[in-house]
């Protein structure tokens, strides 16, 4: 064989060699977790089979808070859920009230009790600060062993955050006015080692307005 | 004749042979079973914190335990699990110094038949620790992200201060911090680079920053200690009252610093937490649990001007 093809083939050999045996991939999607891992089907599949379904199970907010004045181990043990371990636990709510005032960030809402119709504390209602994993472990309907990535429940909670900016804010941001009577489902965090009720924000799943 | 005395020497050979091996059993069930605390360096503070943590707890639960320092290095990591192994502990409370590279570690020590629990870093590898207990770094970040926005009301410039590159902390921090701010257009970084979570380098690293961007309104540093590398640096160059910090850990230096008002919030970790967890589980696994979660995240406080006074050093206030 002459010199010259047989320099050609060697060449070829090692670029292909070469070609095969180094790639390039961004540290953002090695550092991502798995690919393979749809968090948007399952934040869907998630919003749809076991949070909607499971709104009726919410408990009244001015029942929460005066049962955790009356016995907050207790209130916490029979309502709060949370994946992980420490003092920040989720509650899945509801309740109704008056829109007091609305601003680019937030409604805010004086609870009234139905039954009684006393005035009962101020509630805040998100509409711009949607973050955090208050919706996603405040129904409890998620088991942290389902997941082997920890990058994989983060972007199972950005992605449930997103369906809300995206679906349940848009309607009621553009219509909502001070002196509204709204209805409303949602999560709150609260702190078991310092618990603080008189500033709670609620991370909107369902929201409805009863023009006065 | 011969062969029957061979035979009657064999035969006491196996009797008293199993009375040795007899006596060694009954020996290892009498003894307290030994725990082995291997922290990735005690020249950190917090991690000596962790170190003493799963020590007392251990103690607590009637365990021995002794502490051995890997001083960041793998290499030591993996003699100090050798000796662990060979030497008979019972449990490993494992921080690891390299995520990828303590996976080895981690699984001989389990093929060894020693359960090993991770506290505060996670090795890169699913299912090879028995547990690993971790602080939720990412969720942390998105709180203090949250209140970054706030604090700079959607607008403005600002660098982030990385630990180290190859550690998943750094990346689940500076992940949940992004989640939230880069929803803002508004907020522009305008640098990022890594000070490996050491105070002096982030002092550095914001001093030549500051040269590049004297105009920028905050800093998102991945610890406390670069947190006040970074304040030091805008103290020198008089920009402190202008240019927000925000850190990460619960260290006592930035606590004050939050009460007096300096520093502006920092997400509070649970070292004690995690070290307690460790040790209870190893515990429950000698009682014959073994179905354990594979990852434990435990929740991360953000801690600021309001609610500091609730807060001490890698803690609550007792």
């Amino acid at each position: 064989m002459p010199k010259p093809i047989r320099y050609l083939i060697y060449a070829a050999a090692i670029a292909l060699l070469a070609y095969n045996s180094v790639y390039f991939k961004k540290l953002d999607e090695v550092k991502a977790g798995t690919t393979a891992f749809d968090a948007a089907g399952y934040a869907k599949d998630f919003w749809e089979k076991k949070l909607t379904p499971g709104l009726s199970k919410a408990v009244d907010l001015n029942v929460l808070t005066s049962l955790l004045e009356a016995d907050k181990e207790k209130a916490f043990n029979a309502h709060s859920h949370a994946l992980g371990i420490g003092n920040i636990r989720y509650f899945l709510v509801r309740g109704q009230g008056v829109v007091t005032h609305v601003d680019e960030n937030e409604v805010s809402v004086q609870l009234t009790d139905a039954g009684a119709k006393t005035a009962t504390p101020h509630v805040r209602i998100a509409t711009e600060y949607i973050f955090g994993n208050a919706v996603r472990d405040a129904s409890g309907a998620i088991d942290i062993n389902a997941f082997t990535n920890s990058m994989d429940f983060n972007n199972v909670s950005a992605e449930i955050n997103r369906i809300i900016r995206d679906t349940v804010v848009p309607p009621f941001k553009s219509k909502v006015r001070k002196g509204d009577r709204v209805v409303f489902t949602g999560a709150i965090e609260l702190n078991r080692g310092h618990l603080q009720t008189n500033d709670i924000e609620v991370i909107p799943v369902n929201l409805q307005i009863e023009k006065p | 004749m011969k062969t029957s005395l061979f035979y009657r020497i064999a035969l006491f050979c196996i009797v008293f042979g199993l009375g040795f091996i007899g006596c060694k059993t009954k020996e290892s069930e009498g003894r307290p079973k030994k725990i082995a605390i291997v922290i990735s360096t005690l020249n950190n503070p917090w991690f000596v914190f962790l170190a003493q943590k799963a020590e007392e707890k251990a103690k607590q639960l009637g365990y021995e335990s002794k502490v051995f320092d890997s001083q960041n290095n793998t290499a030591q990591e993996t003699d100090h699990f050798d000796n662990a192994i060979a030497s008979g502990y019972d449990a490993i409370l494992f921080n690891p110094t390299d995520a990828d590279g303590s996976i080895v570690n981690v699984k001989n020590a389990v093929s060894a038949g020693i359960p090993v629990f991770c506290m505060d870093r996670e090795v890169n590898a699913n299912g090879v620790a028995t547990s690993q207990i971790l602080s939720d770094s990412y969720s942390g970040c998105v709180a203090i992200g949250k209140y970054f926005v706030e604090i700079l009301n959607k607008k403005g410039k600002y660098v982030e201060i990385l630990g180290m590159v190859g550690d998943n902390n750094t990346w689940n921090r500076s992940k949940g911090f992004h989640s939230v701010v880069d929803f803002y257009p508004g907020l522009k970084m305008v640098a990022q680079q890594s000070a490996d979570f050491d105070r002096n380098k982030a002092m550095e690293v914001m001093e030549s920053l500051l040269q590049a961007h004297p105009d920028i309104d905050g800093v998102f540093c991945g610890n406390d200690a670069m947190a006040m590398g970074a304040y030091q640096a805008l103290v020198a160059s008089g920009k402190a009252d202008r240019v927000k910090v925000f850190g990460f850990d619960g260290a006592e230096d930035v606590v004050k610093s939050i009460q007096d008002g300096n520093i502006l919030a920092t997400g509070m970790q649970f070292p004690e937490v995690m070290a307690q967890t460790a040790a209870t589980f190893a515990d429950e696994y000698f009682k014959g649990k073994r179905d354990f979660p594979r990852k434990m995240p435990v929740a991360v406080e953000l801690v600021k001007k309001d609610n500091v006074e609730n807060y001490a050093a890698y803690g609550e206030k007792e």
